[in-house]
C-alpha cells in the first residue's frame, strides 16, 4: 500500500551522489523525513475510467498554461556497458538512449496541466496518473509483444509501492501513429480479401484435388448434410431447425443460428482443411448457400454458412457483411489507440511541455506513440520539435540559472529535493514559511467519483509531474516572471528569460552538453564540470576479451611499456571485459592494432615475451577503433557482458585496422581455430591478410626487443606461477 | 484434510511461500521431500516460446519442423530471455488408493540481494503472457514485492569469492624476491610484536588508557571476542606470503582473507586464539557464518538442491522447456548442445519423467494438448480410482489459487502411473509386475506449435495427422514478397520449377519464409544441388534465382539455431547463415538427417468421420 500521506522530501543530504545518472532522479534516497501531512489528490486512470478521464483532461489541457509530464519505465539500461558515459560521442549517446526507449516499457505516465487563476493568484493543477500497459489488442503487429525489465528498476518501483497488478490487469494500452496506420491498412485489407474470397469465390484457383478417400467421404457427407439442412428449411420454415446428428461425433453437429435475419449454420470445430472442402462443396452444389467469415464481439473469426433467398438477397448480404467488417475494424483500431489519445491531445493543443531531465522520456514518447525512432540525434530532435514545439527541461533550467543555483546552494539535484527546497509551502505547508515570494499552487480534484484519487507520492508519475510543474512555476518566479501581469493566459515563449531555456535538454546526465531541439545542434553546457580531459575519438582504441585479472592499472602499465609513458591519456573500462584506451597521438591507434595482430600471428619468443603479450593471454583479446564501439552499441542485441555482446553481434575477427585510406582490414589469428570445430564462428579473413604481416615481421624494432627483455622477468615469473 | 477431485475444492490447498515464511517452509519441505515417492514441479514464467500463440517472432517458437536439437536451442533462448515468477513443488507418495501430496508454491523474484548484479541484470516479459496470467488472477505484486531471490550454483561460486572471508590454504611458493622478503620481514615483526603484546600477562593488569594506547600503536582489533590484526595487502602474491608467514609464526594464529568488492583480497586478518579448542571453536564459528550467508545467497535454490540430493523421480510437464529454465536459473548457464545439456542435467537430477511423454504411451491421449484436456479425457475413458489427499491445509486464505498446475500434474501422473503400471495400485496383488520408472525417465518430448497460427481452432485435429518425414525432404524457401499466402506461393513455385509440380506441401514459417515438404525423397536434394551449382542449361532454377527466391536445406536452419542467429525474421537469419563461409549449406547432408513429426493439414483422420 502506498503511504497515505505525502512525505515531504528532505533528502538533500541523503540523496545518492549521482553516480548513476538517469537514475539520479528516480533513485534518490528513500529516507525522507516526515515533516508534513498534505495529500495531493492525484487522479488514478486505468482502463475502466479512461474514457471519461480523457474527456475531462481535454478541457484541462485546453485551459492550461503549461503541462508537466513524467514517465515511469521498466528499466533504463539493457546492459551495464550501455550506461551513459561521459566518454560517449554524441552519436553513441543517442544510440544508448534509443536502445533504452526501444527495449523498455512505459508503465506509468503522469500528466499534470497547470492553469494560472488570476482571481485566486495561484496556479490550479490537475495531476493525472495513467497506468499504461502495452497489451496486444489487435490481431496485427501491436505496440510490443515483448519488453525488457531491468531487475533493479523493478525492485526500485516495488520499493515505492508501485502497483504492478493495476498496471498489468488494468493498464491502458496504446498504438503509435505508425502502428495505427499499419493496423488500419492490414485489417481492412485482410477483411477485404476475406470478403472477396468468401463472396466472389475468387479463390477458385486454389483447387483442391480430391485424392484421398477420407476427403471424398467427408465431402460427400457434408453435401448430404447441407442438402438435408436446406430441405428442412424449405419444408418447415417455422420450426426450430436442428439437424439430426448421430451421436458418435459431436464435432459434426450443425448449430442453426440466425445471421443478418437469415437462417445460418455456424461451422464450429472444423479443421482448416475441412473448411476448405466445405467451401468447395458449397461452391459446386449450393447456389443459395453463402460461406461467410465474420468477426464476433470477442474479435474471433466466426465461420458461417448463410441461406439466401435470391441473388439480390445475396448481394445485400455481401454489402451488409462488408459494412460490418469496416465499421468493426475502425472501431477496434480507434479503441486500441488508447493512451495515445492523450499524446495526440498534448501535440494538438501545442501547450508548453515541462519535464525534469526529460530527454529519455521524450524518446519513449516518440518510440511508443509516434513511430520508430530516427537513426540520428538531429533527425530525432527535429522530429520531436515538429510535434512538441515548446519543451522545457526543469533540470537544465535549475542547473543553468544562477539565481536558482544560488538558492539551491549545493543540495542534491533530485526532483524531490529541488521541489522541497524551491516549493516548501507546497511540499510541507505546516512549516509556515513566511515569504510572499512563493508561487501558490492549488490542486483541484473534480467532484465526480473520489474513489479514483490517490494521495500522491514520490516516484509515482502523476505526483512527479506535479512536482516538476511546481518547480517550473517557482523557477519562473525566481527568474522574475510576474504571473499576475499575464492574465488571462501566460505565453512563456514571449518571456525573454524563459526563452533562453526553451527546447534545451540534456541528452544524458553526464554528457556535458545541451541539445537544442529546434535546431538539432548540440553544444557544450557551461555549467557542467568535466571529470575527464578532452576526448579525441580518433585516438581511441577499443579492447575487449582480455584476461579478467587485468585492471586499469595493469592495462596502462602494459601499453606504456611499449609505447612510452606518455602514450596514454586515458583508460576507461566500459565493463570488466572491455576498455577504451585513448592515446596521445592518432598514429598510435594503428600502431597498437598492427602490433597486436603481429604478436598474435607470430609464435616466436619475441612475441611471447613481449610486454603486450600479457594483454593477449587467453587468445580472446580483440581490438578495434571507436567506430566499432559505435557499431556494437547500435546493435539491438543486449548481452550483459561486452565480450558476449561483441560475439553475439557477429564479430569473428580479432583485430580491425583502419588504413589511412579508410580501407579496413580485419584479422583473425590462425591460432584461433578451436579443435574439432566445424562451425564458421572461427575464422573469417577479410582483406589482404598476408602482406602486412610479412612486412611487419621486420618492423619489430630494437626497442621492442629491449622492452620485451625488460619485461621478460616479470612475465617469466607469471608463467611459472600459472604453470604451477 | 482435503480429499478432493475437483479443482474448486482445492482453494488454499497449495501453501504459498514468500520471503517471510521461506525459512520455515524450507524445514517442512525437507521432511516431505524425504518421505515422498515422487516430486512434481511446475512454474510460471514471464514469457514462453513454446506455448504462446502470439509471439513477436513466430519462427522462434518450437515448431513441428524442429528436431530435438533445434527445439533445445529454442528452449535455451527462452530460458535465457525470460524469468521465473513462481515455482510450485509437490512431493507426493502413494498410500493405498490415494496419493498424499504436499503442494508448495514459491513466489520468486530475481532481486539483487547481494548487490552483485545477480541473478539477472534484466529479463523480458511477453505482454500476451502477462495479460493471460492476469486473467487467471495472478498477483504480480506478491512476486515482485515479496518474491524469494536465488542464485544458481555457478553464480554462487562467483558470489562466494566476493563476499565471505575465507580461510586460505597456503601452499609453497617460488623463491621470494627482494621485495617479497622486505614485505615478509616487515609483517613478521609486526605480527610477532602484536602477538607477544597480547600474550603478555602483565598487560592484563593495565588500565584502560594503556590498553587503548597499545591498541593504537600495535594496530590490533577485535574479531568477535578474540584479538585480531589486519595486514593490508596489494596483490595475490602478498596474500600468499602473509598466509605462509602467519602459519610459520605460531599455531594459535588463524589467518582470514578479507575480500574487496571485486573479489580481490583487500587485507589479511590474523586472529589470535587462546588454545587448540579455541581455534577449533573459531573455525566452526566461521563455518556457521558461512552457512548462514549461504542460505541468503542461495535463496530458493536451496529447494532445488533438496530435490536434487533426494534423488527422487521428478514429474514435470513439457520437460525440455521447464528444465532449460531450471538449469539456467539454478544450476549454470546452458550448454551449447542438447547432449551436453542432458548430461549436465542428469548429474543434477537423475530421474526426470515427462508427463507429455507418458501421455504418448496411451494412444488416444496423444490428442491432449494440455493437462486439463488430458485429465478430463482420463476421467471419461478410464476408471482409475485414485484420490489426492492434501494433509496440510494452507493458512486460511482460500481464495488464493496459485500453483494449482502442480496438483493437476500430480493427479494426471497418478492416474497414468497406475494405467502404465509404473506404480502399484491397490487392486494389483503383491508381486505383480510393475514397470520401473526408469523406463520412462529422461525422455523429453518437445511440445510444438502448429505452423498455422490463424487457424488455432483446429488444434484438436493436429496430433492425429502426424507422420514422420525426414529433414532431408525439407527445403526452406524465402525471398518472396511479404504477405504472400501459402497457396499463392505454392502456385507460383509450380510455375518456376517442375519439381514443385510433384506432390508437395508448403507452409509458411513466418511472413518471410516457407517450408516445403517433398513427398519423393531425393527431390529436395536435387533441387538444392541445382540451385547451388547455378546450372545454366536448365532454365528453371535460374528462374527461381532471377526472381530473388532463395532456398536452403535443413542444415542451414540447424546452423541458424546453433549459432544463435535469432533475427526477427527467419529469412534474415537464413541469409546470415548462408553468408557465413563454412561449407555449402544449400545442400543438406544426408548423413545426419533426422526425422520430424509433420502434421499434415490436408489429412483427415478416418476416426473423425
Amino acid at each position: 500500500m502506498r503511504s497515505r500521506w505525502l512525505i515531504s522530501a528532505f533528502s538533500r543530504t541523503l540523496t545518492l551522489a549521482c553516480s548513476h545518472p538517469v537514475h539520479c532522479r528516480r533513485f534518490s534516497s528513500s529516507a525522507t523525513a516526515a515533516a508534513a501531512t498534505t495529500a495531493v489528490a492525484v487522479k488514478k486512470v486505468t482502463k475502466s475510467n479512461f474514457e471519461p478521464a480523457l474527456e475531462d483532461l481535454r478541457l484541462r489541457v485546453r485551459e492550461a498554461d503549461f503541462v508537466a509530464i513524467d514517465l515511469e519505465m521498466t528499466g533504463i539500461t539493457s546492459a551495464p556497458w550501455r550506461d551513459a558515459f561521459e566518454f560517449d560521442r554524441s552519436d553513441v549517446r543517442y544510440l544508448k538512449v534509443k536502445d533504452s526507449a526501444e527495449k523498455f516499457a512505459v508503465v506509468q505516465f503522469g500528466v499534470c496541466p497547470f492553469r494560472w487563476d488570476g482571481a485566486k493568484g495561484s496556479f490550479i493543477a490537475h495531476p493525472h496518473n495513467f497506468y499504461v500497459f502495452p497489451r496486444k489488442e489487435l490481431p496485427v503487429d501491436g505496440p510490443s509483444y515483448e519488453f525488457l525489465c531491468q531487475t533493479t528498476s523493478i525492485d526500485f518501483l516495488a520499493k515505492y509501492q508501485f502497483d504492478f497488478n493495476a498496471c498489468i490487469h488494468e493498464g491502458i494500452s496504446y498504438l503509435s501513429r505508425a502502428q495505427e496506420a499499419e493496423a488500419l491498412q492490414t485489417l481492412s485489407s485482410a477483411y477485404k480479401d476475406e470478403f472477396n474470397n468468401s463472396l466472389y469465390n475468387l479463390e477458385e484457383h486454389v483447387e483442391i484435388p480430391l485424392l484421398r478417400t477420407a476427403d471424398l467421404i467427408f465431402t460427400e457427407r457434408m453435401k448430404n448434410r447441407f442438402h438435408q439442412w436446406c430441405d428442412e428449411l424449405i419444408k418447415s420454415p417455422a420450426k426450430n431447425y436442428r439437424l439430426e446428428e448421430n451421436s458418435d461425433s459431436n464435432k459434426m453437429q450443425f448449430q442453426t443460428v440466425f445471421f443478418k435475419m437469415r437462417p445460418a449454420v455456424l461451422l464450429d470445430g472444423f479443421s482448416s482443411h475441412q473448411l476448405k472442402l466445405i467451401r468447395l462443396v458449397l461452391r459446386k452444389h449450393f447456389k443459395d448457400l453463402v460461406y461467410v467469415r465474420s468477426v464476433d464481439e470477442n474479435a474471433m473469426w466466426k465461420k458461417i454458412v448463410v441461406y439466401t433467398d435470391s441473388e439480390e438477397d445475396k448481394a445485400s448480404l455481401r454489402k451488409e457483411v462488408q459494412e460490418d467488417l469496416l465499421r468493426n475494424t475502425e472501431a477496434r483500431v480507434r479503441s486500441a489507440v488508447g493512451f495515445r489519445h492523450v499524446i495526440d491531445l498534448l501535440t494538438s493543443e501545442e501547450k508548453l511541455i515541462v519535464g525534469h531531465n526529460c530527454f529519455l522520456d521524450i524518446a519513449h514518447i516518440y518510440c511508443k506513440f509516434f513511430g520508430p525512432l530516427p537513426s540520428s540525434m538531429v533527425e530525432f530532435a527535429l522530429a520531436v520539435h515538429k510535434n512538441f514545439p515548446r519543451i522545457i527541461d526543469t533540470r537544465h533550467l535549475v542547473n543553468s540559472s544562477h539565481v536558482i543555483q544560488y538558492l539551491m546552494k549545493r543540495s542534491s539535484k533530485s526532483l524531490s529535493s529541488i521541489f522541497s527546497l524551491l516549493c516548501p509551502r507546497i511540499s510541507s505547508p505546516s512549516l509556515h514559511v513566511a515569504s510572499n515570494s512563493y508561487v501558490k499552487v492549488e490542486v483541484q480534484a473534480d467532484e465526480t467519483g473520489s474513489s479514483c484519487f490517490n494521495s500522491g507520492a514520490k516516484h509515482e508519475a502523476g505526483y512527479d509531474a506535479f512536482m516538476t510543474g511546481c518547480v517550473f512555476a517557482q523557477a519562473c518566479s525566481h527568474l522574475g516572471m510576474k504571473f499576475e501581469l499575464h492574465s488571462p493566459s501566460i505565453d512563456f515563449s514571449k518571456n525573454d528569460k524563459i526563452q533562453n531555456y526553451m527546447n534545451l535538454l540534456y541528452p544524458s546526465w553526464n554528457s556535458g552538453t545541451v541539445i537544442d531541439l529546434s535546431t538539432g545542434i548540440e553544444n557544450p553546457d557551461s555549467s557542467y564540470k568535466r571529470r575527464y580531459p578532452q576526448i579525441v575519438f580518433s585516438n581511441i582504441v577499443l579492447v575487449w576479451g582480455f584476461p579478467s585479472n587485468i585492471k586499469p592499472k595493469d592495462l596502462k602499465e602494459c601499453v606504456c611499456k611499449v609505447f612510452g609513458p606518455d602514450s596514454i591519456t586515458l583508460i576507461f573500462f566500459v565493463d570488466s571485459t572491455a576498455a577504451l584506451i585513448q592515446f596521445s597521438k592518432e598514429d598510435l591507434v594503428n600502431e597498437f592494432l598492427i602490433l597486436k595482430d603481429n604478436l598474435e600471428s607470430n609464435d616466436d619468443p619475441i612475441s611471447v615475451l613481449h610486454p603486450l603479450a600479457k594483454l593477449l593471454e587467453g587468445g580472446n583479446t580483440h581490438a578495434a577503433n571507436y567506430e566499432t564501439y559505435r557499431d556494437i552499441c547500435g546493435s539491438s542485441i543486449s548481452k550483459v557482458l561486452f565480450v558476449d555482446q561483441a560475439e553475439a553481434v557477429g564479430i569473428r575477427w580479432k583485430t580491425k585496422v583502419e588504413n589511412g585510406s579508410g580501407e579496413t582490414q580485419k584479422f583473425a589469428s590462425s591460432s584461433e581455430i578451436t579443435p574439432g570445430d566445424n562451425s564458421p564462428a572461427v575464422k573469417q579473413v577479410i582483406g589482404k591478410k598476408n602482406d602486412p604481416k610479412r612486412q611487419s615481421h621486420h618492423q619489430v624494432s630494437c626497442e621492442d626487443i629491449l622492452d620485451s627483455l625488460h619485461a621478460s622477468k616479470l612475465l617469466f615469473e607469471k608463467q611459472v606461477r600459472s604453470t604451477r | 484434510m482435503v480429499a478432493s477431485s475437483g479443482k474448486h475444492r482445492w482453494g488454499g490447498a497449495v501453501k504459498q511461500i514468500t520471503k517471510s515464511n521461506f525459512s520455515a517452509a524450507l524445514q517442512q519441505i525437507k521432511v516431505h521431500i524425504q518421505d515422498a515417492d515422487f516430486i512434481a514441479v511446475s512454474s510460471q514464467k514471464t514469457g514462453d516460446l513454446a506455448a504462446s500463440s502470439s509471439h513477436r517472432y513466430p519462427w522462434r517458437r518450437i515448431l513441428p519442423i524442429d528436431i530435438a536439437e533445434t527445439a533445445y536451442l529454442k528452449a535455451k533462448l527462452a530460458a535465457e530471455t525470460f524469468e521465473l515468477l513462481q515455482f510450485a513443488v509437490c512431493p507426493f507418495r502413494f498410500q493405498g488408493s490415494k496419493v498424499v501430496a504436499f503442494p508448495y508454491n514459491f513466489h520468486l523474484f530475481p532481486r539483487d540481494e547481494l548487490n552483485l548484479g545477480m541473478p539477472s541484470y534484466s529479463f523480458s516479459c511477453q505482454t500476451s503472457f502477462l495479460a493471460s496470467m492476469a486473467r487467471e488472477g495472478f498477483d504480480f505484486n506478491v512476486s515482485i514485492y515479496d518474491g524469494i531471490s536465488y542464485l544458481s550454483r555457478a553464480q554462487e561460486s562467483i558470489a562466494k569469492e566476493r563476499t565471505t572471508p575465507r580461510v586460505y590454504s597456503s601452499s609453497s611458493s617460488p623463491s621470494p624476491s627482494v621485495a617479497d622478503s622486505i614485505f615478509i620481514g616487515r609483517i613478521k615483526s609486526r605480527v610477532e610484536n602484536w602477538r607477544n603484546a597480547c600474550k603478555d600477562p602483565c598487560n592484563m593488569a593495565d588500565g584502560s588508557l594503556a590498553k587503548s594506547l597499545r591498541k593504537l600503536i600495535l594496530g590490533g582489533e577485535v574479531y568477535g571476542s578474540r584479538p585480531s590484526l589486519s595486514i593490508d595487502v596489494c596483490s595475490d602474491r602478498q596474500v600468499q606470503l602473509a598466509l605462509e608467514m602467519v602459519t610459520h609464526i605460531s599455531d594459535d594464529l588463524v589467518p582470514l582473507v578479507v575480500p574487496d568488492k571485486s573479489g580481490g583480497a583487500k587485507s589479511v586478518r590474523v586472529v589470535l586464539t587462546s588454545s587448540e579448542e579455541d581455534k577449533n571453536l573459531l573455525m566452526s564459528e566461521i563455518q556457521n557464518l558461512e552457512e548462514e550467508q549461504n542460505l541468503k545467497v542461495r535463496g530458493f535454490r536451496e529447494v532445488i538442491d533438496l530435490i536434487s540430493s533426494s534423488k527422487k523421480p521428478i514429474i514435470a510437464y513439457n520437460c525440455l522447456h521447464d528444465f532449460t529454465f531450471i538449469h539456467s536459473k539454478f544450476i549454470s548457464p546452458l550448454q551449447p548442445s542438447l547432449n551436453e545439456f542432458m548430461c549436465s542435467l542428469r548429474l543434477v537430477f537423475s530421474n526426470i519423467v515427462d508427463v507429455s511423454h507418458l501421455l504418448k504411451e496411451i494412444g488416444p491421449l496423444r490428442k491432449a494438448r494440455n493437462l486439463p484436456a488430458a485429465l478430463s479425457y482420463l476421467k471419461r475413458q478410464f476408471f482409475v480410482p485414485i484420490d489426492v489427499e492434501i494433509p496440510q491445509l494452507a493458512d486460511g486464505n482460500s481464495n488464493n489459487n496459485h500453483g494449482h498446475n502442480v496438483l493437476k500434474l500430480t493427479r494426471v501422473f497418478a492416474k497414468l502411473g497406475i494405467l502404465l503400471k509404473i506404480v502399484p495400485d491397490c487392486q494389483t496383488s503383491l508381486g505383480q509386475h510393475t514397470v520401473p520408472i526408469e523406463e520412462y525417465a529422461n525422455i523429453f518430448y518437445p511440445i510444438s506449435n502448429s505452423l498455422q497460427e490463424s487457424e488455432a481452432d483446429d488444434v484438436d485435429f493436429h496430433m492425429d495427422n502426424v507422420r514422420k518425414i525426414s529433414t532431408d525432404d525439407l527445403v526452406f524457401i524465402w525471398g518472396f514478397r511479404e504477405g504472400t499466402s501459402a497457396a499463392e506461393l505454392k502456385n507460383h513455385l509450380r510455375q518456376t520449377h517442375s519439381v514443385f509440380s510433384e506432390d508437395i506441401e508448403l507452409q509458411l514459417v513466418d511472413k518471410t519464409c516457407a517450408v516445403v515438404v517433398f513427398q519423393k525423397s531425393g527431390s529436395a536434394e536435387a533441387l538444392l544441388k541445382e540451385i547451388g551449382s547455378g546450372m545454366t542449361n536448365s532454365t528453371a532454377p535460374s528462374k527461381i534465382i532471377s526472381e530473388g527466391l532463395k532456398a536452403a536445406g535443413y542444415e542451414a536452419y540447424k546452423k541458424v539455431c546453433r549459432l544463435g542467429m535469432w533475427e526477427a525474421e527467419l529469412a534474415d537469419s537464413l541469409d546470415c547463415a548462408l553468408s557465413e563461409p563454412s561449407g555449402d549449406l544449400t545442400i543438406s547432408s544426408g548423413e545426419d538427417a533426422s526425422e520430424i513429426y509433420w502434421s499434415s493439414e490436408s489429412m483427415i483422420d478416418l476416426n473423425d468421420l
